[in-house]
């Protein structure tokens, strides 16, 4: 899992480490159970603020994505969501809005938009694959 | 939230030498645990501020406190609480590093001796060396390992990384966020003033700009790239009248425009939409491009 920050995106920092990390999970480049970088060599690596790094991961591990163990550090837990089944789908549906007003200012008309999240989705699964490939079999 | 004492407190510092004046009016909140960064160009009165807060110039208006202490008052415990690099940094050249850091250490009440062989060695500094050998930057990364081995709970960087080679740079950096930035969360405070901002920018958490010894913006670096955007758009033919006044600068060239806005970068983003332009984007501006797009405008 390589993290890299961008200044230019106007995104905080804190949050541009949580969303790759929930991107490198959902794309198996980090698997349940897996430790994460502690934050020292993440911060320093990034050469970012130590406390963005915490915060990115208490962020994380307040979404239910990783948690704490002693000794161990921060480990990437099963995906399990914490949350309501209506709450999820609800959560998803403000994200997708958002990407349909996009898609209207872009011309992007339905059945294209319909056709790029199936893409999409299938880019995912093909990074998944990827890398659960070199595993044993 | 409960505001604890500042660890860094300057209200309407003035100081002038002779009669050229160089702080005017400034006031800074250091709180802890934050990176704060004092961005100036050379002369903007950065050092100046620097040397009012410990205690090598006194403030001829206004009023310094760091953990709620006057420096002029309580010098030794102020000094106890902190340490600095300063931009011009000095050894008794007759003495080994091994000597220099002893001799440091000999003035603290504590040294933590684990953090001292790492940073040595990180820097792959030889102890037997006499400092009067030293190239520049080594004598800077000795004088960070005197500054991180107390384990103060503030540090104060006065232009710490000019004059320096970009890996010596890069590793000074990284050796702040992985030495100095260990132990209790929010005890650790750094104020750094400089004027090379890109390698700080991922490290400082609120900034002031001052020029002319003046404050000219003061705010949080996350709010500022939110709020700080350079807008470019294209169009099919030159473009029409559009109210721009809301922009900071404006560049026009044929057929594209690019905007630098402080605020309203949404609206202005929809205002353009309405004349159906071929592409249009936007990006946050760094620290360093705000750096400069504010001193331009002022």
């Amino acid at each position: 899992m390589l993290l890299q920050i961008n200044f230019k995106s106007g995104l905080p920092i804190y949050l541009q480490i949580v969303e790759q990390v929930k991107a490198a999970a959902a794309s198996g480049a980090i698997k349940p159970g897996e430790a994460l970088p502690s934050i020292r060599s993440l911060a320093e690596e990034l050469r970012v603020n130590r406390n963005t790094v915490a915060k990115a991961y208490s962020e994380l591990e307040s979404q239910g994505v990783i948690e704490t163990l002693p000794g161990r550090g921060c480990i990437l837990k099963e995906n399990q969501s914490t949350l309501r089944k209506e709450v999820r789908r609800k959560l998803l549906a403000e994200e997708i809005d958002q990407a349909i007003v996009q898609a209207h200012h872009l011309q992007v008309p339905r059945d294209e938009f319909l056709k790029l999240i199936h893409e999409r989705l299938d880019a995912l699964d093909g990074k998944r694959r990827a890398h659960e490939g070199p595993k044993e079999d | 939230m409960d505001s604890p004492v500042p660890v860094v407190q300057i209200e309407n510092l003035s100081y002038a030498y002779g009669r050229a004046e160089a702080v005017h009016d400034l006031s800074i909140t250091v709180r802890p645990g934050r990176c704060y960064g004092l961005f100036g160009r050379n002369g903007a009165g950065k050092t100046t501020t620097m040397k009012c807060l410990l205690n090598l110039l006194r403030p001829q208006r206004g009023q310094v406190r760091i953990f709620g202490l006057e420096p002029a008052k309580h010098e030794v415990e102020v000094k106890r609480s902190l340490s600095y690099v300063p931009d011009q940094v000095a050894f008794y050249p007759w003495m080994s590093v091994r000597e220099t850091l002893d001799y440091l250490a000999s003035f603290r009440a504590n040294w933590n001796r684990k953090d001292e062989r790492e940073l040595l060695d990180r820097f792959g500094l030889d102890a037997t060396q006499r400092t009067g050998s030293l190239s520049k930057g080594q004598r800077t990364q000795v004088a960070l390992v005197a500054a991180v081995c107390p384990e103060t709970d503030l540090l104060v960087l006065d232009e710490p990384t000019s004059g320096l080679d970009p890996i010596v740079r890069r590793e000074f950096i990284e050796a702040v966020i992985g030495a100095y930035q260990q132990g209790i969360p929010g005890h650790r405070t750094i104020l750094v003033s400089t004027h090379l901002i890109t390698e700080f920018e991922g490290l400082i958490d609120e900034f002031t700009i001052i020029d002319r010894g003046r404050e000219v913006l003061t705010l949080d670096a996350d709010k500022a790239r939110e709020r700080y955007q350079k807008i470019r758009a294209r169009f099919a033919e030159p473009p029409p009248e559009i109210d721009l006044t809301a922009a900071l600068r404006v560049r026009r060239e044929g057929r594209e425009l690019e905007l630098v806005v402080n605020g309203g970068g949404a609206e202005l983003m929809e205002r353009l939409r309405q004349h159906n332009p071929q592409t249009l984007s936007t990006e946050s501006l760094t620290l360093e491009e705000i750096f400069v797009a504010t001193l331009k405008v002022g």
